[in-house]
Formats: C-alpha cells, structure tokens, sequence
C-alpha cells in the first residue's frame, strides 16, 4: 500500500512537471514578429499588406469626383448635406479618421533591422513603406489640415496619442522626407505591368503632392505660409523633371486622336507607356469592378452626370474656345458636340457612339440628369451592365498628369515659357486633335465663371487642361481646395440645352428620336423615346419651356459655398478621447 | 480499538490540518481494513468468525458498525427494538461474533439468526432481561409473494427486488406481483426508479409462505434522491451548493431538433436564448445572468463528464441533468466551471433487466410568426413616394425604385389603373427602353415560404443488463423539413451511442460510452450572400414578379428569390461528431475507497460545401444579365479533443460523523485544424465536385489553434447525523492561454448546510415539515475563457482578394495585435445563500437562493484609446462586475383520488449586473460607443426622450432647436408629424453633449435590456391513463430597441423601398391622424446616424416581455392488461404541441418579430454581422403526434 502511495505521488508529481510543457503552447497558423523580418521574403510578405491596405478601387477612384464642381449625380454631395456634422462626419472616399494604415507601415519600419538582410534590400522595402506613409499623410493632411504625426507605432500608454495636432508645416517636410527616402532607394526598373511601388511613382506621388501643397500655401494666405510655397513648388517641379527626363514614360498615343485617350480607361493591360501606377483588373484573376453597372444604370449609381459649364470648356478642333462662340449657350446638344475636343466624345455619349454590337447609344436620359452621360470608363460591351464584370484597369498615376503638374508649378512659379507649353500642354491637345497655339489672352468664359481673380492666360489654360484630361480620375476636389476656388462647387448643375419643351430630339445625331422634354407624357408614346419631366421639383429648364436643364434646383441655395468645406470634421468623440485635439473652424 | 480515540475528536480548526489529518486517518484504516477482511469472507458464520472488540462507554451502534467493518456481515435490526445510542462496555479478545453480540445485547432477548454469509439479523424485544438468545445459523427458507403497489394504489410492473447480501432476486409482473423465495430474516430490497427504494425483513410466522405487499413511495420531491455533482454523486439532502437537477422526462416525448430547445425555462436561472428557429442553431447556456464582459462565459456543459454540446444529443438518452450554480458546487472543475456546470448524464440499463423502447412522432411545424407586409403594388408604390419624397424635402422625385425598378409617375397611374381594372397586364414592355415594367401585386412572404413543414422522429433504444455486465444502445433519425417554397432547407440528424459495462472481477469494473453523431443540413443560399428575407425587403417590390412571360427570372425576383428558384446557390453543412470515453472504476476498498479514471477522445468533422452559380434574369426581351459569383467553396473544421481525469474517492463515518474526501487530476487537451478552399468555375450546378471546376482562381486556407488545461482538485465533505453539512473544494489549475508566469492559478470554496428541520427544536412541526435546509457558499473560480495565444504577438498570413500585383493576388502579413502587458485569469467570486424545503408530507417543495457573485480582473480594453492608436485597444484585466441575483423554485405535488394526480412547479428568477470599475477615465456614455462606466446597470439602454410628435404650432412656436442634432430629412427641415424630443438639460438643444458622463446632454438611461423576471410555469394532470401537461414559459420585462435596418419594424422609414408592415398603415401620422404612433412617413430616417428614428428614444422603445405556452403534452397510456396482450410492458400514445400561444406586448407594434428572435439576422449567412434585426430564421410552432413502446 505504502508503495501504491509513493506511486502516486510520484505520478503527480512527474505529471506536474511535464504539465508545465504540456501547458506552453505557441500558434502554428500564423507567424510571431520574431519569425516574420529575417529575410528579403519576409519583407516582400509584409510590403504587400500596404498596398492591399491602399489601392483604390476603380470605383473609389471615380467616386471621388462625385464631390466635385463639374458632376452631379442623384443627389448633391454628402459633404455639403444639412445632416453632416462631426457626430454624423463623412470623410473621404479613401478613408476618414482611420490610423489602423499607419500603424502597420510604423510597425514594419520600427522592426525592419535584422542585420541578416542587406541595407540596400531593407531600404528599398522601407521605401514602399515610407512611400505609403507620405500617401497616407497626404490624404490626413487634405481632409483635416494640421494632424498629428507617428513615425512609430505608438504604445498604449504613449503620451504621444494625447498631443495636439502637429503643424501642417511639419506634416508637409514628414511627407516629403519620407517620398524623398523612398525615390532615393526604391528600384529605378520601370514595371510593365503598372501594378508596383517604384522610384518613378514615388516621384509621381511628391510631383502630386508637392503641386499640391504649394499652390495650397499660395492661395490658402489665411495659413501665413506662402512664403514657403515656392519651396514646393520647386519640389514638384524637379521630381516631375526627373519622370520626363528619364524617359521611361510618354503620352500613350497611336496617332487615333478618337481613341487614344479613351484607351487609357477600357483595357485590361495597362497601358504601360503612359500609366506609372494603376488599379488593375483582371479577367484571368476574376478580379472585377462594377464600373459599368454604376455609370449604365438607372438605378445601381450616383448617375454621374457632367454639367454644362464644365462641358463648356472642352475647346473646338481647331484649338479655338467654343465659348467665344456666339450663341454657344443656345447651341443644340448634338452640334454642341460637333468639331469639339476629341476627348468629349470619349469622356461623354455623343456624335453617334455605338455599343460593341453596334447598336446606337445616344445619352441615355435614365442614366444621366445633364444629358452629358458619361462614358469615359465604361466599356461598350452592353451586357456588362447588368452585371459587375469589368476588367479594365484604371490609371492612379499618369504621364499626362505628370506634364499638367509640370506646367503648373512652373506657371504658378511665374517660369513657364513656350517651350515649356511645348513640352507639356501641347502634346496632350495634340493626343486629343486639337491645333495648341501658346496662349496669349485670358479666356473671359474661364474667368468670368471659374476662376475670377486668375488673369494669366497661360495658368488659365493649364487649369482648363488639367480639368479635361484628368475629367473624373478623382482629383478635382483637390484641385478646387487647393486653388481655394471652393465657390466653384455653388455652381448651378446645368445641363444641356433644350431649345423647347414638348419637342422629340434625336440627341445621338443620327436622326432617331430619343428625348422629349415634357410636362406629362403624352399617349401613346413613342418607342425609344425617354420622356424627360420638366418642370418638376428636381428639374427644370432655365427659361421655363426652354433653357437648360437645371438639376436639382431647390439645392442650390443648401450648396452655397461653406469654407468650413475645405476640411472635414474630426468625429465628435475623438475630440473627447484626445481634449487637446481640436475641432476644424466652423464644424 | 480506536473507538475512544475517535470520539475525543474535535472538528480541526484549519482546513489544512483537516485535510493532512484525514488523509493519514484513512491511510491507516484503509491498510487495516485490507488486512482485516483477508479470507474471512467465504463460508463465514457468527460462530466460526473470531474477532476482537473493546471499548468502554461506546454506543451499541458503534460496536455494531465495528462488527460490521471487520467481518464484512451486516447486522439486521430493527431500531423500534434496540436503542443503539445506548453506551455499553465489551471486552473481547479473539472471540466469535455470535457470542460479541450476547454481550453488547445484554438485557434483550430474541433471536439471532444468521441469514447467509453476509446477513445477521437480530430479532430482539427489550422487555425482561434474558439470558439466552436463540441462534439460527441456517434459516428457513421461505416463499414471499406479494404485489408492489404505488402510492395511488396501481401495480408497480419492472421492481426489482433484491436478496440483502444474497443472490435471489426477482421483479415484479405487469400486474405487480412477484413472488421469491429467501433464507427467514432475509432482508428484500424493493428498488424502482422514481419511488425511493424499500427494505423488508422476511419474517416466517407459519408454514413456508409469507405474503408480503407493498406500497412504494414516489420520490417526488427528491430527499432521497442522489443527485450527480462534479465527480461523484451525493444525496440531495447532503448538498451544500446550490445545485437544481431536472430528470430527463422534462424532455421525453417533445420531438425537437435539439434538446436544448427543451431545457429552455425549465431550471430557475439556466437561461437558454434561442437566437432564432434553425434546427442547427446551438444556444450557449447562461447560469445565473452576466458573467463577465471580457471574457465573457457561459456555463461549462459536461455530458457524461466531458464537455460537449447538448444540441447534438438524442434527447431520448438524458437520464437526468444537474446544474451547479454556485462556485461551491463547481469549484471541483475549476477555470472551467466559472460560471456555472451543466451536467447531462445519460441513461444506463436497469439492473439486471432488458428492455427495449421504440418511439416514433410526426410533427408539423409551422412559423410562430408570419410577417404580414402590404402587398398591393399601388399601395406599395404610393407609400414609397411618399416616403422618398419626404425625406428629399419633397424636392426630388424619385426615378427609380432602388435600382430595380424603374419609377417615373405615369408608372404610378399604370399602377391605379390596375386597381380598378386588375384584368390589365402585369407584365408590359416599355417601348422607350425595351425593358419590362412590372405591376404585379406579390406577398413574397407567401411566395417563397411554406405554410407548413413536416418533421419526423424515430428512436430505438435497447438496453439489458446482467450480474456482471451491461449495455445500452440507442440510435435515433430526425428530419426536418425547412421553410422554403423553392428547394427549402432540409435538417436530419442522426444519433447512435453504445454504452457496456463489464465487472471484471468483483472490484474492478470497465466500462466505455461511446457517442457517434451527424447532422447534415442543405441550407438554400442567395448570390450576394444576404439573408433572404432581408433581400425581400429591400429587393423585391410587390410589383416585382417572379417570373418573366418567357419564362426568366425577373431582375426584381433575380437577387431575392431567383437563386431559391434556380436551386443555383446552396449549402451542405455536415458535421460529424464522435466521441469515446473508457472508464475504470476500481472499488479498492468496497465502500470506502473506490479509484476511478477515465479517457475520452473527441472528434469533430464540421464541413461546409456552398456553391454558387450565377443566375440569369432578364429585364426585357434580349436583355438578359446575370449575378457574378460561380464557385464552389468548402470549408471545414477538424477539432480533436482527449481528456483524461484520475481520481480517488474515499470515505468513512464514525458515529455521526461521516467524511469524505475526493482528490484527483484532470488533463485536457484541444486542438482545431481549419481549412478552406474555394476554385471558380463551377461547369455544372448541378455536380458540386471540385473535379468538375474550370476556373484558374483558386484560394486554399488553413488554420487553428491548441490550447491544453491540467488541474488538481480536492474536495471534502463532512457531515454529523446529516445534520450539519460541510464541504470544502479546492483546484489548483493550469491553462495554456496564459503566459507560463501567470498560468497557474488557486481556486478554493466552502460551503455549509444545516437541516434545520431534523433539530429536536423543530420537532413541533414534524407533521408538517418534512425538510427545511439551509445552505450558504463561498468561491472564487478562475476565467480563462479566452481565445488561445493572447499573450503571444501574431502575425496572420492572407492573400487578398481585391487587389492584385504582378498579376496575382498577394499574399500578406500585418502588424501583430497589440499585447496587454499583464494577463492572466478572471476570478470569479460567488457568495450564495439559499433554503432547501419540503413540506405537507412532500406534497410542497421548493428551494430559494440568493446570491452575488464579483466578476474582478476581467479581460476588457485597458481604455477607450484615441483612434491615432490605430489598433484595436489590448485586453488585459481590466474591469470588475458584480451580479446580484436569487432564484427559486416551487413545486406542489398532490392528487384528488387515486387515480387523479396533479401537479404546480414554478421557476422564477432575477438578476442585475453592475460594473464596479472600468477604465473610462474620460466617462464616455455607452451611446454608440462600446464601452461602459464604472456604476453602469449592464443592458442599460442609454437613449433620447420622445415627447411626442410636432404640430404646426409648436413649429411656429419657441421650441429647442433639435436641427444641429437630429436630422429629419435629406435638407433637415422639421414637419409637423415629425418626432418632437425632450430638452432633458434644458439648453434648448437637443444633442448629446459630449456624449460623457459630465455631458450627455439630453440623454439618459431609457431602458434595459436584460430580462427581467424570467420564469417557467409546469402544469400537470393525470387521471387515470391520460396525462396531461402543460409549460409556459417567459420574460417579466425587456426593453428592446429595434436598431436601424430593422424593416419590418420601421418598413419604408428604414428604406423607401422596403417592405411595409399591414400593421403599420393604420398608425401613420398625418394631418388627419396627428395622434398616430409613427411619425410624417419619410423614408431613410430609421436608417442610420442621427436620424429621426435611428437615436435611441423611449417611444419606440418596445417591451419584448412575453408569455408563450411552450410546450402542452397529453399522452394515453394503454391499459397494462391490454399492453401486456401486445407483449409490451408500456404503449403511449402523445400529442404534443410547441410554442403554440404567445402573448406579448411586443405585438402591438411590432407584430412581425417573435420575441424570442428580436436580435440579429442569419449568423451562417453573414458570421459576426448583424444586418437587421428579424431577418433570421423564423421561430417554429410544432404540431406531432407520436408513439412510445416498451417492450
């Protein structure tokens, strides 16, 4: 017996020892820090969570224009409506006061030092990490201004999260040290498939920002920084010099001014030549947007919808304005749009366009409010717009882009020469089809309507150029912040011309009747035709049985300019998490 | 001898004392007894069996129980003739048995006889002193017969009856007779499940013949009854915890596809919530309320000692169930049994008997709840407008029907002029577009649901045992049909267990339980992956129709119904469960110490297998599209799971002292494999294999986790006289989920009773009180409901499925969860205090507890962090909770005449749960933030004060503004009709401050969530061979808030496209109806953010309390005679209905929802999302009728 006890407590006591192995358990389905930085591998892994983390969408990067001056859509923009308040805050498409991002690039920065991994190696993933810091910064800076700043993942009980914010000028020199670091060590090997972090879009990403802050700082005097704007201007001048200097871009164009630009949006492939960074489709991957179903539908979409003035500044074929026409805003819709720049009938529905089985497509009135449907990203096979199927890729960074912001920065630096406009405007009119003699005079439509306090011809015209080309590519509210033009935004949404009510209207050019502007649909009706109601609350026409459309008209007063709208409010409850941060003036 | 020794004991007064102390004790009376009984066992009689006794000043008892203990006889007497309290002196060395008991009976005279080897039976009276005693060595034998009868006077067929200490036995007949014959003096036990068990002492009076009847008594309040507690089992009347037990008839003869379903009410504070009717669907089970808001817990659920889930067990094998509520009475399992122990222990076979049973039902199941929605399209239509418009400010019309309908006002007048001519078309083409226009007048409800779906049971079970072996086996079908028009959801699930018992030899006994289950369950699915129903409400429109003319789905049926229709997209679940235990069970010293171990291996297979094919509609003729997914996925679970528990029990009584000491270790071990893998491609819908896929997509993915626990458990119980009760647990436990520097934590508890009503004091209500107990407990348990590797940084490893680079889609890692820097258990700490009663001859019973239990060190975030952060807020034991709650239960048991029994039992509970610390330094409101604040009542419902709805002059009037708050509309421009809040802080704005504490402008606490006054009424009647019985079950009070995208509350305020409940039409305010209960009908406003109806406010705040008749039952029994001709020993009839009546206040606006499936949507459809309340499975009623055979 006294055996039988000692064997017992033996037993237990070798089974509490073992017990305390049999107790440590370490997970096997995923990695621990320690397991995870030890090669170029490792790395690659990680690397790849950034751009999962802030690739936009093809949706997000055309949604983003729907706040904007130049589109309408079914209702006016959420930013501007009576129930936004910073306890019911919207933000940018991209993300709003969300730092989960930047925690993950910090962490990847704070712990890649092993010193088994070459320098070089570790720099260049530091650079996409660093380049993905700037990005995320860059989007914190345009929705909130002054925010405070991390370069390192931040502990739980880290003062840090309870300063207030940093000043912008801090921000703006973090952003640029980081896309500096990034140019200076990410690969200098273009990438064909467009879908990578390079040296050439770092430099794209400080030519955008650079161009951005700068003309911030110039126009934004309230700040009292303009003093240092020249300083990134210049920045974004040389880094867009670098791109063009390398020569490993250039204007995609074939010489098919009616297709060229329109291309860009509608293959799969990127088009490499142009496009240093896209958002890419794929057939193969079964990787789909829904472009289609949100621009060719009566339901599915914000009904994007281009407004008369915007469509007014696409200039005519042979480089004159259409707006020194006389009568241009009496002009019908289907000889507004003929001998215009070639990419309004790329960018909208006109002038006998044709879906891939040929059948006619005029501006589908169930699609569009203006009239002005848009087309530019969608693809002409109809079936894709019953269904999310599209795989053509969408450009983030492109050449053009790189020569508008070129032409700016050396405009707004007072430097810009007709060898500049050479260089940059005049190649993307001549992609279009357009003659592109050097300006010489202000165009009074674009100051009269657009930018009043702007009198140099030439910076007109870059603006002018910059809206057209990059029409719906999700920059134009930025465009508006930073020229400090937000009034452009209280524009009337006017659409096309309608020479009198009760009247059928081929608006495709070839005859066959498709609109007709009413006050109740008559009987019997006529096939193909979309009867348009005017005037009711949502529409009307300017001169009552004439005019143009006026979409959403009982809105124009609730869209009166705000300048609390060059920032977006901060939650409300962040401003009692952190008491030292403060709300954006007038939320 | 030790006897003096012994009684000189006092109770130690240090448990460690009393524990060192008991296990020397036992030690050495172990090794002493073995000895003891060496070889004196066969063929012992009173005069060749020697031994030696001394002793000055013992009770006669305590000279008995020695003799007993040493020579293995037992001593049969009756205590009407020999006072055994009576001290005596013996003095005896070495000398036979017979002649001991001369001595210590000095002063009777009788008989001693000895019965067999193992009997003495002392026939003595005390009257004169008498010298000689007259021995029987060998009795006569004699021939009993009788007839057991019940205590209503009706035969008892099936009691077995046992030769004390012999091996005759014999069981009663169909018609309760039985006859046996036996040594004279033999003492018979009469044993029968339910009635407490009998012994009789055969005594010859003339001739060979003994007619010997007896009645049995029904343990129906259970005094005698032995209640299973964690490793081991104890008699109810010992208990010290606060444990409530239920027998497994609670759920004989209620067809269900789960048995936790039928345990729903039953037992005071087990709180069981149905989340919705599927048959798969799993409840976790609540003892006792809040337990904690980090870790959270429910109770541990242990069946046959190891863990398991209840939902997957054939409700036919549950013999009985415990539920340990205190920390006390599951103190013994440790982290495990924080809150709560459920233990389900399934049937064996009775002694020495075969049986077999067969049970077969057909149920009709039928929704509890049909959601009545307007389906006349113009009607439809008209509100839509109206709603659309209102919320645009009636500025903008709307042009389209959520973007599947197309809308413009001439489609309005098409729609009216349906109305008076319904024989126009439903279908037409708009020759402008070429696409259809629909006009129809659909009840989708009708459309796609079942009116009724049939169920079936079958079970059969086959048990028989003999002297030194048993075995039970069980096996069960059940089919459920689901509730689709279109290929509805199909459950069966399938049960076999396999128990056997063998006796090795006389103390050693093996014994396996094995446990093989499977469910599969087809379940229809929809291409974008949404609950049906909340697709109708936001997709199909009345107009909408199913089919086109040509036959095509229509776009407005495609999304919602089509992929019923098409069959295209569905999903098999299979889950598989087996399960073995081995047990060992080794009476090392019969009676006194008994060593028991076991071993169990788990496995779980759960795999589900969905496709999804695209479907094609058609919105015109030529204008066909169809929905984008087409692949099939499986993804599936393995979870091996192996415990093993080794423990000793031993126990021993001196006098009225008795002890028992339990100690013993368990080890357990589980670890999930996932895995998923998905290709695109599908060629066929109709072959599901991932041979027949074409795609070049593939995603495969793995996963799991281990943890392990390893625990050493003690428990002592005292008693005196079954008197004075105490026990003391204590378990010392380790788990894997912590780091190795806080793994192991220490648990102790103790508990007391004392059965008042057996003190001398109480003896002036003897003939009324049976029993009156009281109990108290103390513990603390130890939390580790945990996920595993909190403590360890993880870096996950996924591939992306949205974005591509290179052409591929990259595979990633992230930044690891941020670490709590302390981690360890939370100790749960439980006081209770409860009676136990019996009264008026056991006909009332009842038991009351109360109790407060402090939940300290809870695993919640360390604070709410700003969101620069950038991570979720680490966990770490942070918050403190304490739970204050009482339960009771009341049972009244008579009957009017023999054969008209009923019986009352009631169950009744409450509880609160407050926080006592929470790190919110900066007091933020638990308004649409999930935190909480130290004093918070858990369930609070923080929210907006309604006043009523605006009138005109009140706009016109001063009034607070409520526009920088509230909105009402897209431009937020206030109507009359629209909702009118308080100014609660009287700054003539209504907001939510700061949304703190110091500042929470005009909000406060509205409600609570938590149920209040849970309860469970049981009703039953029997007269003659019909029993009847009835349970009610419900909740005294909720406070429900129908949260935003609950369309069938809100209707078209939520979406103007959704659906719109009949019942809301009539409560509409207008100018005309200015008193209705519904605001200006203006869609979007229930939606989300600030909206009108999306703040929480006391007008609509509903109150879900409800009273549902859940179960009645009448069951026929056949007469036996008539039962005995079909050679059967019992045959039921029964119908039984389920959920049939519910009254709830929660009907009045919300007649749509049942009350018991008010949260959440589909958790298979959309895991860890709630996309609206009531778009879950619907609640059943049931309708079956069945039959139960024993053969």
């Amino acid at each position: 017996m006294k055996k039988f006890v000692l064997f017992f407590i033996i037993l237990s006591i070798a089974g509490f020892t073992s017990c305390k192995k049999f107790l440590d358990q370490e997970p096997f389905s995923s990695l621990t820090p320690s397991q995870v930085f030890q090669n170029s591998g490792d790395l690659a892994l990680y690397v790849n969570s950034f751009y999962v983390d802030q690739t936009p969408s093809a949706a997000t990067i055309t949604g983003t224009d729907n706040t904007s001056d130049y589109i309408t859509g079914n209702t006016i923009p959420p930013l501007m409506s009576a129930s936004t308040n910073a306890n019911n805050p919207v933000a940018d498409p991209a993300g709003g006061w969300s730092w989960s991002v930047l925690r993950n690039i910090n962490y990847f920065l704070d712990n890649d030092n092993s010193s088994k991994i070459p320098v070089a190696v570790r720099n260049n993933y530091n650079g996409i990490a660093k380049y993905f810091r700037a990005l995320f910064y860059f989007r914190m800076l345009k929705q909130y201004g002054d925010v405070p700043w991390y370069n390192h993942a931040v502990a739980p009980g880290d003062s840090s999260l309870y300063k207030p914010r940093d000043p912008r000028t801090l921000i703006a020199d973090s952003i640029t040290a980081d896309l500096n670091f990034a140019i200076n060590n990410l690969t200098e090997t273009k990438d064909p498939g467009s879908s990578t972090i390079t040296k050439w879009v770092a430099l794209a990403l400080k030519s955008r920002f650079c161009l951005f802050e700068g003309t911030f700082r110039k126009y934004h005097t309230e700040l009292s920084l303009t003093q240092t704007a020249s300083v990134f201007l210049n920045a974004s001048l040389d880094a867009s010099t670098q791109i063009i200097s390398s020569g490993n871009y250039k204007l995609h164009n074939t010489g098919n001014p009616n297709s060229d630009y329109r291309a860009l949006f509608t293959t799969q492939a990127p088009w490499s030549d142009e496009v240093l960074l896209a958002s890419v489709y794929s057939s193969t991957l079964k990787l789909y947007s829904s472009l289609n179903s949100l621009f060719t539908s009566p339901t599915l979409g914000f009904r994007s919808s281009l407004t008369k003035s915007f469509v007014n500044c696409y200039l005519n074929a042979d480089g004159t304005r259409f707006t020194d026409k006389s009568g241009y805003d009496t002009i019908s819709f289907v000889n507004e749009v003929k001998n215009r720049d070639a990419r309004l009938q790329q960018t909208i529905r006109c002038n006998g366009y044709k879906r891939s089985d040929g059948s006619a497509a005029p501006p589908d009135f169930s699609y569009t409010y203006t009239g002005y449907d848009i087309l530019k990203f969608t693809l002409d096979d109809k079936t894709l717009d019953y269904s999310s199927l599209n795989n053509n890729s969408i450009p983030i960074y492109r050449y053009a882009e790189i020569l508008l912001n070129y032409a700016e920065a050396k405009a707004e630096l007072g430097q810009f020469t007709s060898s500049d406009w050479a260089a940059t405007i005049q190649p993307i009119r001549q992609r279009a089809g357009i003659a592109a003699p050097f300006p010489v005079t202000a165009d009074p439509y674009l100051t009269s309507t657009y930018f009043k306090d702007i009198s140099d011809p030439v910076l007109l015209e870059i603006r002018r150029e910059r809206g057209v080309e990059l029409f719906d590519e999700g920059m134009r509210f930025d465009d508006v912040k930073r020229w400090k033009e937000g009034p452009m935004m209280s524009l009337p949404y006017l659409g096309m011309y309608v020479p009198q009510t009760n009247t059928y209207y081929a608006t495709n050019g070839d005859g066959v009747l498709n609109v007709d502007f009413v006050s109740t649909v008559p009987a019997p009706t006529v096939k193909g035709v979309f009867y348009y109601l005017v005037p009711v609350t949502a529409a009307t026409l300017t001169k009552g049985s004439s005019g143009n459309i006026h979409w959403l008209p009982n809105y124009d007063v609730q869209r009166a300019w705000n300048d609390k709208y060059y920032y977006y409010p901060i939650p409300a409850p962040e401003l009692v998490l952190n008491p030292k941060l403060k709300q954006n003036p007038g939320w | 001898m030790r006897i003096n020794i012994y009684k000189n004991i006092a109770i130690p007064c240090t448990i460690n004392f009393l524990f060192k102390f008991m296990r020397i004790q036992l030690i050495i009376v172990l090794l002493f007894q073995t000895v003891c009984m060496a070889g004196t066992l066969k063929g012992q009689t009173m005069n060749n069996t020697r031994i030696t006794l001394n002793g000055q000043n013992i009770s006669l008892k305590a000279a008995f129980s020695v003799i007993e203990k040493e020579t293995a006889f037992s001593l049969g007497y009756n205590t009407k003739d020999i006072n055994t309290d009576q001290k005596v002196n013996i003095s005896a060395v070495n000398e036979p048995v017979v002649v001991i008991l001369k001595k210590l009976l000095k002063g009777y005279k009788g008989e001693i006889s000895q019965v067999n080897e193992r009997n003495i039976f002392l026939k003595v009276t005390r009257s004169e002193p008498h010298k000689d005693f007259i021995e029987h060595e060998n009795a006569a034998v004699v021939n009993v017969t009788g007839r057991v009868i019940d205590d209503t006077g009706l035969p008892l067929p099936g009691v077995s009856i046992l030769e004390k200490g012999g091996k005759n036995s014999t069981v009663t007949d169909n018609n309760g007779n039985y006859s046996i014959s036996v040594p004279d003096h033999t003492i018979l036990i009469f044993r029968f499940i339910g009635y407490t068990t009998q012994d009789q002492t055969v005594l010859m009076k003339e001739g060979n013949a003994v007619t010997m009847n007896v009645t049995m008594k029904t343990v129906s309040n259970g005094l005698k009854e032995v209640v299973v507690v964690g490793y081991g089992t104890q008699k109810k009347v010992d208990l010290t915890g606060a444990i409530s037990t239920i027998s497994g008839d609670v759920l004989a003869d209620k067809p269900t596809p789960n048995v936790a379903r039928g345990l729903e009410g039953v037992v005071p504070n087990l709180n069981i919530v149905m989340t919705d009717g599927k048959p798969i669907r799993s409840p976790t089970f609540n003892i006792r309320g809040t337990t904690s808001i980090g870790g959270g817990g429910s109770a541990l659920v242990l069946i046959d000692g190891v863990p398991g889930d209840p939902s997957l067990l054939n409700p036919n094998d549950i013999d009985n169930i415990s539920v340990l509520k205190d920390a006390a009475s599951s103190a013994i399992y440790g982290a495990r049994g924080a809150y709560g122990v459920v233990l389900i222990n399934t049937k064996n076979p009775k002694k020495e008997k075969t049986m077999v049973n067969f049970s077969a039902s057909y149920t009709i199941n039928q929704k509890t709840v049909d959601p009545s929605v307007v389906s006349n399209g113009y009607q439809w239509t008209q509100n839509f407008v109206d709603s659309y418009t209102a919320w645009y400010d009636y500025r903008s019309q709307p042009t389209t029907i959520n973007g599947v309908l197309p809308y413009s006002p001439s489609y309005l007048d098409s729609l009216k002029a349906r109305v008076t001519n319904p024989s126009l078309p439903q279908v037409t083409v708009d020759p402008a577009t070429g696409k259809y226009l629909y006009y129809g007048n659909t009840d989708w409800y009708k459309e796609l649901y079942r009116q009724s779906m049939p169920a079936s049971d079958y079970a059969l079970n086959i048990a028989s045992s003999t002297k030194n072996s048993s075995f039970y086996i069980s096996g069960r079908y059940y089919n459920q049909k689901g509730i689709y028009t279109y290929n509805p959801d199909d459950f069966s699930r399938y049960n076999l267990r396999m128990k056997g018992t063998v006796n090795i030899t006389p103390w050693l006994t093996v014994a396996d339980n094995l446990d093989f289950n499977s469910y599969k369950y087809f379940y229809p699915l929809t291409n974008g992956n949404a609950p049906v129903t909340r697709y109708l409400d936001v997709t199909a429109t009345p107009m909408g129709i199913l089919r086109n003319p040509d036959g095509s789905l229509t776009p407005s049926s495609y999304n919602a119904v089509g992929d019923l229709a098409s069959g295209n997209d569905h999903s098999n679940t299979t889950q598989m469960y087996i399960r073995n235990t081995v047990s060992l069970n080794a009476d090392l010293i019969k009676n006194y110490l008994n060593l028991k171990a076991d071993f169990s291996y788990a496995r779980t297979n759960y795999n589900v297998l969905s496709q999804f094919y695209p479907v094609s509609y058609s919105a015109g003729p030529g204008l066909t599209g169809q929905s984008v997914n087409n692949y099939l996925n499986n993804s599936g679970s393995i979870t091996n799971y192996w415990a093993t528990n080794v423990y000793a029990e031993g126990k021993k009584s001196f006098g009225k002292h008795s002890f028992k000491l339990l100690a013993g270790t368990n080890i357990e071990d589980n670890v999930i494999n996932t895995s998923s893998y998905q290709r695109d491609g599908l060629i066929d819908p109709s072959l599901p294999d991932f041979n027949l896929l074409n795609g070049t997509n593939y995603t495969i993915a793995g996963g799991g986790n281990e943890w392990s626990i390893a625990g050493f458990f003690a428990r002592l119980n005292y008693d005196y006289d079954e008197k004075y009760l105490l026990e003391i647990n204590g378990r010392y436990d380790g788990s894997s989920k912590f780091p190795s520097y806080s793994q192991f934590g220490f648990f102790p508890s103790v508990s007391a009773g004392w059965v008042m009503s057996k003190e001398k004091f109480m003896s002036f209500a003897s003939n009324w009180l049976d029993m009156f107990k009281f109990r108290a407990s103390y513990g603390s348990l130890g939390n580790g409901n945990i996920n595993p590797y909190q403590f360890i940084p993880q870096m996950a490893v996924a591939q992306s499925t949205t974005t591509s680079i290179n052409g591929a889609y990259p595979t990633y890692t992230k930044n690891p969860n941020v670490l709590p820097t302390n981690l360890t258990w939370e100790t749960s700490t439980t006081i209770d205090a409860g009676v136990d009663f019996s009264m008026f001859n056991n006909r009332l019973s009842g038991s009351f507890d109360y109790y407060s239990r402090a939940t300290t060190g809870m695993f919640t975030p360390s604070q709410p962090l700003p969101a620069t952060f950038g991570a979720a807020v680490p966990n770490g034991n942070y918050s403190n909770l304490r739970t204050n709650g009482w339960d009771l239960s009341l049972t009244w048991n008579d009957h009017i005449s023999q054969s008209v029994r009923y019986s009352v039992g009631v169950v009744l509970s409450n509880y609160t749960a407050t926080i006592t610390k929470y790190n919110n330094p900066n007091g933020i409101l638990p308004y649409g933030v999930n935190t909480y604040y130290k004093g918070e009542k858990v369930g609070e419902i923080w929210g907006f004060t309604t006043q009523g709805l605006y009138t005109a002059e009140d706009l016109a009037g001063p009034h607070p503004n409520q526009t920088n708050y509230i909105v009402v509309s897209n431009s937020n421009i206030p109507l009359p009709g629209d909702v009118k809040f308080k100014d609660i802080n009287g700054d003539n704005a209504i907001n939510i401050g700061k949304g703190t504490l110091a500042d929470y402008g005009d909000l406060s606490v509205i409600g609570n969530s938590t149920p209040k006054l849970p309860y469970g009424v049981n009703l039953g009647l029997s007269v003659k061979n019909f029993s009847f019985s009835a349970f009610i079950q419900g909740v005294g009070h909720l406070d429900w808030w129908p949260g935003t995208d609950a369309g069938l509350f809100w209707g078209q305020y939520n979406r103007p496209y959704g659906s719109i409940p009949t019942s809301m039409l009539a409560n509409v305010w207008s100018p005309t109806n200015p008193n209705a209960y519904f605001p200006r009908y203006r869609g979007y406003v229930a939606l989300s953010g600030t909206r009108e109806l999306a703040v929480v406010q006391t007008r609509y705040l509903q109150n879900a309390a409800y009273t549902r008749l859940k179960n009645v039952n009448l069951t026929y029994t056949l007469p036996q005679a008539l039962a005995a001709k079909l050679k059967m020993s019992s045959a039921k009839i029964f119908f039984t209905g389920q959920n049939l009546l519910t009254f709830t206040p929660l009907h009045k606006y919300a007649p749509n929802y049942d009350p018991e499936v008010i949260n959440g949507s589909d958790p298979e459809v959309n895991p860890g999302v709630n996309i609206g309340n009531g778009y879950s499975y619907p609640m059943l009623k049931s309708y079956s009728l069945g039959v139960n055979l024993t053969f």
